[in-house]
């Protein structure tokens, strides 16, 4: 394109607008359709969760106790105070402000990378307890060198340890083939318990049971759902978590170059939006996954 | 603007450059962020894709002249059908419209300078070749046979083909029309010209605004669903998988979830094409112009609450099955609004049968066939009878075929000297548009009474007292195939050894046609300013066009 017009041509505007109002006003619009589009990609996911969830509440619950909740929410306080930063790096670009801005990104990219961090962590100890649904990813424990019942988890604040420990009450296994693990006492009684008050679903009562014991296996199958649902949904988390981190990457290069200013800045704000909107999945997840239901085991 | 008066002339003097001579470089096609030359390369792409797919409905009907399994066996059959759904759906129909004609057509038709996002554009195109791509490999290493819908747990388990390839190159692909939706939404939004007010624009642009609502709610829904079949068969286990609990059904209801609303992603720019050809082929304002628009919105919101009766057999509670019965009958009101509408339009114009208006008249028969036949499917009684017999496959492909790939051929014929500057033969048009009607009927009229007397569908054998309506079928396959096929050599001809067209052949008032043919880079040479409503063949249209068609007779 040549630039032959005479009038003032401000920074960062693309050829196919007339002014800047028009652009950022485009870039607005785009994001927000984009995002749009995010909660239907999500949205599928969480009717997945929904559908389960209402079919076997008791395998979610005892599966969902399985997790670490202190993990979570310190997660979650991270990523609140990620988006924060990031609220606020918006905001020092519209001042213009270089300095604080690059801080506030890179505090934001600390912040980013903290949860992924812990999510690691997370993933590993899953991975440890043969809690991974993929057949066969699991560490293999060969026989002799018996899994051992972890206790020393984190407790929440309203639970006592041996609460905790309660729901991470395992018997002691072998592994050879690394495949997914199921052994939870206290999660069988309480099932039998709620079929004793009738409070089963209909999927329920025929999903846990064969000839009227209680089946393991059968067990073992809902668990599985569950974790594999958690490690879609939260692997899809920390995928965009991960691309989010790229994006303030390119974010930070350009804020160092002082690209950024009270007349051009639309690039930060929507960066902020993907931000926030992952942040706001993250909320949605934390309870759903974590929190829902561990009243039925304590 | 343009000179007015040079416009109704008919002898436009052309920019020295246009989009097409702006660099002939390859480098100059690839990394070019002008919407005409991505849609240039849309079309190249589509067309290939398009042969592709008529390979292998030819290999079906082929197959099917005979009741045994001979020419194929049953299990090379499956795959041939699933790789002629895959490819004609995702690869074909889905992008054909939108992203070859409307990347083209709508930053013009409002008067900006390109869409929203350029890169954004050029990105989409670059998803679909990589897309496209995978599902190529998987096609060459031996393909799929799960039928295109990829149907749970007998493709996560069961399935010896390229289910992952295929699923990651559809995965990938809806990531292309999704992009293309968001770019069309923004540029409606916020790129048209001054005075280019939202009752002003044409009506193709409204049906690409509903077209990109689908794209934009639907496609990310399938694409999780594919997303979680796959990791599924990589898990060997998952949500889907009955042995555990998991919920085959479910997988059909997230799948149908974008699979049903994607049929108007294959139909509204169809329609929005057919309204462009009905109003300026009859020169007359478009009856009913807010009908039209508000039908369109009204069919991409209805259409996400019907796809339950793509399921009324397959384990879906009945009283589901009733409520989705009616929604079906409610989606239908919308589409007949149209057609009402382009037939009053009709009424009492100055009807030309130019080619592009011959595929308008015959989608507008065809789409009516194809409409009404879809009721029969959607009362819930009768489609127990009907239901996976070539009833439904005559039924979709009235209105894939009969409707959107004729409006897509009529939009490519009205818009070709827009696209190339060049003029086509209206002769071999009107012939090859001919036998395309002939052929095609022929071809699937005998699927509706074959699917009433209990054929069903995705079998390469069938009974022998079925097969002179068969062969019927395949004679009429081989015209449509004839049909098909003129077009690209007389169009490719016409590149080459056209008449030169002039910036407005056709005499029509919307925005396009006061541009040069084809168009320089910018679109226009200034930002236009629109004073006059869409289809207006009065002297408010700024054009005295009656005016010019009579001078133009006169030489």
């Amino acid at each position: 394109m040549e630039h032959t017009n005479d009038h003032y041509h401000p920074p960062g505007l693309q050829h196919q607008f007339e002014d800047m109002k028009q652009q950022e006003e485009s870039a607005s619009i785009g994001m927000w359709v984009f995002l749009v589009q995010e909660i239907m990609f999500f949205g599928g996911l969480f009717t997945v969760y929904l559908v389960f969830r209402s079919r076997y509440p008791m395998a979610f619950a005892a599966a969902s106790n399985h997790l670490d909740a202190l993990w979570g929410f310190i997660n979650t306080l991270v990523l609140i105070v990620s988006s924060l930063t990031m609220a606020l790096a918006v905001y020092y670009a519209q001042k213009s402000n270089r300095n604080m801005q690059v801080i506030m990104i890179i505090l934001t990219m600390i912040f980013g990378t903290a949860f992924l961090g812990v999510k690691a962590i997370e993933y590993t100890d899953k991975y440890n307890h043969g809690l991974v649904p993929f057949s066969n990813w699991n560490k293999k424990t060969p026989p002799g060198g018996e899994h051992k019942a972890d206790n020393s988890g984190f407790v929440l604040p309203f639970e006592t340890r041996a609460e905790a420990a309660g729901g991470k009450n395992e018997k002691p296994y072998i592994n050879p083939t690394g495949t997914f693990q199921w052994h939870d006492e206290e999660g069988d009684k309480i099932i039998l318990e709620a079929r004793k008050k009738g409070y089963l679903t209909d999927a329920e009562k025929i999903g846990y049971f064969t000839n009227g014991e209680l089946d393991n296996e059968k067990v073992r199958g809902k668990v599985q759902i569950f974790y594999w649902i958690y490690f879609t949904m939260t692997g899809l988390h920390a995928l965009h978590m991960i691309v989010g981190l790229g994006i303030m990457t390119w974010l930070l290069i350009m804020a160092w170059r002082g690209t950024f200013s009270a007349e051009y800045y639309s690039p930060v704000e929507m960066s902020g939006l993907f931000w926030h909107f992952v942040y706001i999945f993250w909320i949605f997840l934390f309870p759903l996954l974590y929190l829902l239901g561990r009243h039925f085991l304590h | 603007m343009q000179n007015v008066d040079a416009i109704n002339a008919g002898n436009f003097e052309e920019p020295k450059t246009n989009y097409l001579n702006n660099g002939y470089t390859l480098k100059s096609w690839l990394l070019t962020k002008d919407h005409k030359r991505i849609a240039i390369m849309y079309l190249l792409t589509i067309s290939f894709f398009f042969l592709m797919g008529g390979v292998y409905a030819a290999l079906i009907r082929l197959e099917l002249l005979t009741p045994q399994s001979d020419l194929l066996e049953s299990g090379t059959y499956n795959r041939v059908f699933t790789q002629h759904g895959i490819i004609m759906v995702f690869f074909f129909l889905i992008p054909s419209i939108p992203a070859m004609l409307g990347n083209f057509l709508l930053p013009i038709m409002i008067g900006a300078k390109d869409l929203a996002f350029p890169r954004i554009n050029l990105l989409s195109l670059y998803i679909y070749w990589i897309g496209a791509a995978l599902a190529l490999f998987a096609m060459m290493q031996g393909g799929v046979d799960t039928g295109w819908t990829f149907y749970t747990p007998y493709s996560t388990t069961f399935s010896n083909g390229y289910v992952m390839a295929t699923g990651l190159g559809i995965f990938i692909n809806g990531f292309s029309s999704i992009l293309t939706g968001l770019n069309f939404i923004v540029t409606i939004h916020t790129m048209r010209a001054p005075g280019m007010t939202w009752f002003r624009m044409p009506l193709f642009v409204w049906a690409h605004y509903a077209t990109s609502l689908v794209m934009i709610l639907g496609t990310p829904v399938v694409a999780i669903t594919i997303l979680l079949l796959a990791l599924e068969r990589v898990a060997r286990i998952g949500i889907f998988d009955p042995a555990i609990g998991g919920d085959p059904i479910l997988f059909q209801h997230l799948f149908w979830f974008y699979s049903h609303p994607a049929v108007y992603i294959m139909i509204l720019p169809g329609m929005g094409v057919i309204s462009e050809l009905i109003s300026n082929f009859s020169r007359k304002k478009i009856f009913g112009y807010e009908f039209i628009a508000f039908s369109s919105i009204a069919i991409a919101v209805f259409g996400f609450l019907v796809w339950g009766h793509h399921m009324f057999v397959s384990g879906q509670s009945i009283y589901a099955g009733l409520v989705f019965s009616f929604l079906t009958m409610v989606v239908a009101v919308p589409s007949a609004i149209k057609v009402f509408n382009w037939s009053a339009t009709l009424y009492k114009g100055q009807i030309s049968y130019d080619t592009p208006m011959l595929y308008a008249l015959f989608f507008i028969g065809l789409f009516l066939i194809g409409g009404l036949t879809g009721l029969f499917l959607g009362s819930i009684g009768l489609t127990v009878h009907l239901t996976d017999t070539y009833f439904i496959v005559a039924h979709f492909h009235y209105v894939m075929v009969g409707g959107q790939v004729l409006a897509y051929l009529g939009g490519i014929h009205y818009w070709w000297s827009k696209m190339t500057g060049k003029l086509y033969s209206e002769f071999w048009g009107k012939i090859s548009a001919m036998l395309i009607f002939v052929g095609f009927n022929l071809t699937f009229f005998p699927q509706f009474i074959l699917g009433y007397m209990g054929m069903p569908r995705r079998y390469a054998s069938y009974p022998a007292e079925l097969q002179v309506l068969n062969i019927f079928s395949t004679a009429g396959a081989s015209i449509l195939g004839i049909g098909l096929i003129l077009p690209v050599i007389y169009l490719t001809y016409s590149v080459f050894f056209g008449e030169k067209a002039s910036a407005n052949p056709y005499m029509h008032p919307g925005l396009e046609w006061r541009t040069s043919s084809p168009p320089p880079t910018e679109n226009f040479e200034e930002t236009p300013i629109v004073t006059w409503e869409a289809y207006e063949f009065g002297e408010e249209s700024g054009l005295d066009l009656e005016e010019a068609r009579k001078e133009l007779a006169k030489v």
